[in-house]
């Protein structure tokens, strides 16, 4: 089954064109890699999917569990099961984890038509995805991203993820920043959350993260469009032989 | 000693000398629908003593709200801290007018002084001027004030996470009110939320 459908998808920002023509079609189950050079429209990809204000998508459509994307609000994708890790975690003092995942969680119960989680099966839940990423019992009460280290800030989107249960995770250059201890705790967090009705976006510049989330498909982004699509070779070919080598 | 007092509810006092106490925590609670002056003029008097001031001012409609604040150091040795942080919405209008004095015989004096503002709309107005008038030259002194909007990035993140856009201001208010929002007690503390 497809889930998202990508087709001549047009977008920028400020009036400059990025993305020049993006077609991608992801279905139920896979993970599919984005690999490209800096300024290849990578970002902009993973904001126009996530509907990130000023980003303006000026054609093509995007199709995502039979909707409309470009249609919903930030939060609707959201509840929709749509995920971002996003590569610069925001920091919001004053507010902790534990508060901003209960407005988050209860959020999506609410769209879901559910009642809120008691107490009780909140922390529980809680309790099971800190330690998904090997998070202690004091994380729960800081400040989301306040004073958090590179890799407790990616580990804490991996965290949040596990919460929200998506469908949909794009992993906007989760590597970046990262130990490898680190992102030995990120890819085996977001890999305890493949299966068969989970699908993933990873994109990355390198090889690294790729050989522990390993992907279904490769695409290479360069100039704001796919040059080449292809399974995990096209990663060995980057890693020898550079992005120049690969054209249309 | 910590005292606290709400606009409109509280009689707020116009002069406070400080030399009995070592330590002051003032706390000025503004809250919505509140229009008029508040005033208040501090002098240090004791050696040594310290004042904390915070402060908390919310306008959602048409409000108008003039604030007078002087701190004078008139001895050496002191310090004074002061924090506001307001929210400001529809056509409110709010001036912030606050002076530290520094007296020639007021040697060591520390004095820090910060006015941030949220606007929550275009037609909400702040007017801040915070001044320093230094005297003696043995001293540590800082102001700052601030002006601005919701930030975009922070509420791009909360809805990303399916925050519903009205819940996710009302946390980053939270999210910049909370170095004030900590002095208080949880009494106080309901009272504000309930009025955001």
């Amino acid at each position: 089954m497809e889930l998202i459908r990508i087709t001549d998808l047009h977008a920028g920002i400020e009036g400059k064109e990025i993305l020049k023509g993006i077609n991608l079609t992801i279905g139920e189950g896979e993970v599919h890699a984005i690999m490209g050079p800096n300024g290849a429209g990578k970002s902009t990809l993973s904001a126009v999917l996530t509907g990130r204000p000023g980003y303006e998508v000026t054609g093509g459509t995007v199709e995502y569990k039979g909707r409309n994307l470009l249609e919903m609000t930030p939060e609707e994708r959201s509840w929709a099961g749509i995920f971002m890790s996003f590569q610069y975690p925001i920091e919001i003092p004053g507010v902790s984890i534990t508060a901003f995942m209960k407005a988050a969680v209860n959020a999506h119960r609410k769209a879901q038509g559910k009642s809120e989680l008691s107490p009780a099966e909140y922390l529980k839940l809680l309790k099971t995805n800190m330690k998904l990423v090997q998070m202690k019992g004091e994380f729960a009460g800081r400040d989301v991203n306040v004073g958090f280290s590179g890799g407790e800030k990616k580990r804490g989107e991996i965290f949040q993820m596990a919460m929200l249960d998506p469908s949909l995770c794009i992993l906007d250059e989760t590597d970046s920043g990262l130990d490898v201890d680190a992102l030995k705790i990120v890819s085996d967090g977001v890999n305890a959350l493949r299966g068969p009705e989970k699908s993933a976006l990873v994109i990355t510049h390198y090889k690294r993260l790729l050989e522990l989330i390993v992907p279904d498909k490769v695409h290479v982004l360069k100039d704001g469009r796919i040059v080449r699509s292809g399974g995990t070779e096209l990663v060995e070919q980057i890693e020898n032989e550079g992005y120049d080598s690969i054209h249309d | 000693m910590t005292r606290t007092y709400i606009a409109g509810i509280d009689e707020i006092p116009r002069h406070l000398n400080l030399w009995d106490n070592d330590e002051l925590n003032i706390n000025i609670v503004v809250r919505p629908g509140y229009t008029g002056d508040v005033n208040m003029e501090i002098d240090l008097l004791r050696e040594g003593v310290k004042l904390d001031m915070a402060g908390i001012f919310l306008c959602s409609s048409a409000e108008r709200i003039n604030m007078n604040f002087t701190v004078r150091h008139l001895i050496g040795g002191c310090t004074s801290r002061q924090l506001f942080k307001g929210v400001v919405g529809g056509k409110s209008k709010v001036r912030f007018n606050g002076l530290v004095y520094v007296d020639k015989d007021a040697q060591g004096t520390k004095a820090y002084q910060e006015c941030h503002t949220l606007l929550l709309d275009d037609s909400a107005r702040m007017e801040t001027s915070p001044q320093l008038e230094i005297y003696a030259d043995d001293v540590e002194c800082s102001h700052g004030a601030t002006t601005g909007f919701l930030n975009q990035d922070e509420q791009f993140y909360m809805r990303s996470r399916g925050i519903p856009e009205k819940e996710a201001k009302y946390l980053q208010m939270i999210s910049f009110l909370s170095p004030v929002m900590d002095r208080l007690n949880e009494r106080q503390r309901k009272f504000i939320l309930d009025n955001l």
